[in-house]
């Protein structure tokens, strides 16, 4: 199993290329590449069988952008037929272009989701929840139980309607929503509140160790000013030219303020991990691999930025150019596939109560 | 241990003090039962030994307590956490992680404990509670025995001195509430636990207590003394007791093996013929062959490819009582839902006969609005339905819905004992009171078929007396009940028939009596005691007794 941070590096790689990429040839190659990492290492997680799912609404945007792209855009030289001018949006030409670049983009579209289909596969969720930082670890609670509260919501909705239904409750108009509304938060609350007690009851909570008011109030001046720092740093290097190298000061400085506010906020979290997962060498290579890679994306963007876009349209080629190094960036994200296979992950959930 | 010494508590805004002047002293490794009627301040004393009250409730609270030499009204429950281990009725509603082992380290990382001390009190807890093949599983995906064994887990990985539980059974079906409190008996026992527990279901823990603290509620002093002693004083006792006492057995015996000496004498006993014969129908002089009322042929249903009926006939008559009995799972819910055309069949069909015309509906074919005008149906869990401001409101509400004119409402809320209720915020009353105000605004609707689920979950001895002379002067009426329940005393005490589900079929279908006597885990405790089929209830015994010479032996 790999460590999830090494997800997480892997995840980033794989997210900026999909958002950056406008040309055929490499969102395949990284199709192909999440598609080979679900295979190997996502099946039989247990959100493995969400994948599906992402696939499917990924080939129905793909499906949709490609009449979309075609009715909308009337530029091209291979015209395949022609719809009357006079009608609004769609009149025009319909061209060969406009439906390859109506694919391109579709196809974009279907790469992004499936790289967070294959990351949602592979990645234990609860590490994931588990490995907030701590000055964070309050939010981290709040989803955690949100994730264990909402199945519940659904059955108690479901249960609601029913026994309204029963009750001669029929749905004609905004009204209507009352006996199903107020059920709902009643119980949800009074969940919330025997949630609350039993958290208390278990110390939750001894572990923050609550700052005099005089730290509280520094610290709270101190994010204050880091945050106008980055925001002032940022707006100059947006609206002006000169003074490039002041602005990107005060954006760093900024910046290191905010984490070391954190840090130490997070300190004052005495609270330790049940488990902290061992990191190995493999996760070293992911990481690694996934840097390399992150970073030809990037300054191939910088540089020449058309290589990463394809555009059909005339006085480009019709057919994609393709750059061998981008291509090795992109083969380098099938790593965790080549390290991890046979690792075993635990078993989990194979009972279902009936 | 445990130290109370004048403890008075009212809750804030209330004038009433709910406990008042209270004394007592646990020993350490003592297993003591709390009891008492609802609103006798059960919980309110359990949430004192931890510091929720009053630190999350507020309220004014006056006298000492000691819990291990700390006081937890000083240190509040984050003080106390470590020492007073806390689990709640609601086994859904106790959870912060959703993975069994994580869920067991939550409180120790909260602790700041070390991982290799985490490891270690994790692994034990999960010995301990003997749930160690759960550990990798998500508690949305427990039963509820297993859920409610987590939670205790999860508290005994602080390794408190006291494990504190309010009614963690309740909310459980038979089995499930017997997995949890063999693991209580266990940790008492093997570990000299200091335990203290209030619980409805007496019958299971009683020969296990050492002592029992009685909440009268009516503002008599509480009891506290060892079980016999406590139960001869009492009325809210189980079956087996209530007869003891009636019959001035002594000791009073806490078991069916410690009643069997004193059965054994009458067993031999021929009961008098009325007993022997079945309940006789709903009212002299009625026909002895009433019409069908509803009408199963060949069912056959599943959710998402699961089976969970399949090939089902049965026939009910008007006015008839049926219990629908059989394990979780079986398809009790599944079936009721079908009877109300929540549910539509796969295969067989369903029919409701409209007594008006004489017709029958084809629940595939007519529409739930329907239905409901024949067809009542009351589900397992009261909030489900409860929203308006008044308990009047929501009876309006269903004649609205059923397109009634509003009517007057006394006479129902009446022989329901809810008439002072009737302007009150129906989520404020107690789970027995919340229960037939559920009952109430679905019978406010007249319907000729009643479907109750699961009736009695949550009630007390008294209660369920109540509820049981209720649905009985409502069959009276001719109404015909159809009760899905894993309560078997209240089986015995007013159903005439028997209908056993497992996997979906009808595995059993005959005369409550015969059914019940016939079975080992559907026996009623006076049938166990006498393993006489003719004797099901407290009332039957009684009388055998009364026929033949005094019982006293």
């Amino acid at each position: 199993m790999l460590h999830t941070w090494a997800w997480v590096a892997w995840l980033i790689a794989a997210a900026v290329s999909a958002f950056t990429i406008r040309n055929p040839l490499y969102l395949i190659l990284l199709l192909g590449v999440a598609w080979i990492l679900y295979t190997t290492l996502g099946r039989t997680t247990p959100m493995g069988s969400s994948w599906g799912s992402f696939v499917k609404l990924g080939a129905f945007l793909f499906a949709l952008a490609i009449p979309f792209n075609a009715l909308s855009i009337h530029i091209g030289q291979i015209v395949l037929f022609r719809i009357p001018e006079n009608w609004p949006i769609v009149g025009g030409s319909i061209t060969l272009e406009a439906i390859i670049a109506g694919a391109v983009s579709g196809l974009a579209l279907l790469a992004i989701l499936v790289v967070f289909a294959a990351f949602n596969a592979v990645v234990d969720h609860y590490q994931l929840l588990r490995a907030t930082p701590s000055f964070l670890f309050q939010a981290g609670v709040v989803i955690s139980i949100a994730i264990t509260f909402v199945p519940q919501m659904v059955l108690s909705a479901r249960e609601i309607r029913q026994a309204q239904r029963i009750r001669g409750h029929r749905f004609r108009g905004l009204r209507d929503l009352l006996p199903l509304v107020l059920p709902l938060l009643a119980n949800s609350l009074e969940r919330s509140i025997q949630l609350a007690e039993t958290m208390e009851a278990r110390g939750f909570g001894s572990a923050v160790s609550l700052p005099s008011r005089r730290r509280a109030l520094l610290s709270q001046l101190g994010l204050l000013a880091a945050l106008v720092g980055v925001l002032v740093g940022l707006s100059l290097l947006a609206f002006y030219q000169q003074g490039r190298f002041w602005a990107w000061l005060l954006v760093a400085i900024g910046v290191i303020g905010l984490l070391a506010l954190f840090a130490s906020s997070g300190r004052q979290v005495r609270r330790t991990r049940y488990r902290r997962p061992a990191w190995h060498a493999r996760d070293t290579a992911i990481v690694l691999t996934s840097a390399i890679s992150l970073a030809i994306v990037i300054t191939t963007r910088l540089a020449a930025p058309m290589t990463l876009v394809y555009s059909p349209y005339p006085p480009n080629p019709l057919l994609p150019s393709f750059q061998p190094l981008v291509g090795v960036a992109l083969l380098l994200l099938i790593a965790p596939a080549i390290v991890a296979p046979g690792l075993d992950r635990p078993a989990r959930d194979t009972e279902q109560v009936a | 241990m445990i130290e109370f010494s004048h403890l008075t508590y009212s809750y804030p805004g209330t004038e009433a003090t709910i406990l008042q002047d209270l004394s007592l002293d646990v020993v350490e490794g003592e297993f003591l039962l709390v009891m008492g009627p609802s609103g006798a301040g059960k919980s309110t004393l359990l949430r004192c030994l931890n510091g929720l009250v009053p630190h999350f409730y507020g309220g004014t609270l006056s006298g000492t307590i000691r819990v291990d030499g700390r006081d937890p009204v000083a240190l509040g429950p984050r003080g106390m956490a470590d020492i007073v281990g806390f689990v709640l009725q609601d086994p859904e509603a106790q959870f912060v992680v959703d993975r069994v082992e994580d869920e067991l380290a939550f409180a120790l990382e909260n602790q700041g404990l070390s991982p290799i001390v985490m490891r270690k009190r994790v692994e034990e807890a999960l010995d301990q509670i003997n749930i160690a093949h759960l550990r990798h599983r998500s508690v949305s995906t427990l039963s509820g025995g297993e859920r409610q064994r987590v939670a205790i887990a999860a508290v005994m990985t602080l390794q408190p001195r006291v494990l504190v539980l309010d009614e963690p059974t309740s909310q459980l079906d038979p089995q499930a509430a017997e997995e949890v409190l063999d693991t209580l008996v266990k940790l008492n026992q093997d570990l000299g636990l200091t335990i203290i527990l209030s619980e409805h279901r007496l019958e299971r823990v009683v020969q296990y207590v050492d002592r029992i603290l009685y909440l009268s509620g009516n503002g008599q002093p509480p009891i506290l003394d060892e079980p016999r002693k406590v139960l001869d004083r009492v009325e809210l006792t189980p079956p087996l007791i209530t007869l003891a006492k009636a019959l001035g057995w002594s000791p009073i015996p806490l078991t069916i093996k410690e009643g069997r000496r004193f059965a054994r004498k009458a067993s031999h006993r021929q009961p008098p013929a009325r007993r022997t014969a079945d309940r006789a129908p709903a009212s002299p002089g009625a026909n002895p062959n009433p019409p069908l009322s509803i009408s199963v042929k060949e069912l056959g249903f599943s959710y998402n490819g699961h089976p969970a009926l399949s090939d089902l006939s049965l026939d009910v008559r008007q006015g008839e009582f049926v219990a629908l009995m059989g394990r979780n799972g079986a398809g009790k819910t599944t079936l009721l839902k079908q009877l109300v055309g929540l549910l539509r069949p796969d295969q067989g069909q369903v029919q409701i006969m409209a007594p008006a015309s004489g017709m029958a509906m084809d629940t595939r074919q007519a529409s739930v609005e329907e239905i409901i005008k024949y067809v009542g149906y009351v589900p397992q869990n009261p909030n489900a339905l409860l929203f308006n401001d008044t308990v009047s409101q929501e009876l309006d509400f269903t004649q609205r819905g059923h397109g009634l004119p509003p009517g007057n409402h006394n006479a129902l809320l009446d022989t329901l004992g809810l008439s002072e209720h009737a302007n009150h915020y129906p989520r404020d009353l107690s789970v027995g009171e919340r229960q037939r105000v559920a009952l109430a605004s679905i019978l406010v609707a007249e319907p000729q078929v009643l479907l109750l689920d699961e009736p009695t979950r949550g009630l007390d001895y008294q209660q369920k007396d109540a509820l049981v002379a209720f649905l009985q002067h409502e069959r009276a009426r001719g109404r015909t009940i159809i009760m899905a329940t894993h309560d078997v005393e209240l089986v015995a005490n007013c159903a005439d028939r028997v209908i056993l589900l497992g996997d979906g079929q009808v595995i059993v279908d005959g005369p409550a009596r015969q059914v019940m006597s016939e079975s080992l885990v559907f026996a009623s405790q006076i049938n166990k005691l006498f393993r006489n089929p003719a004797l099901l209830t407290v009332e039957d015994a009684l009388d055998l007794y009364a026929s033949g010479e005094p019982a006293h032996a």
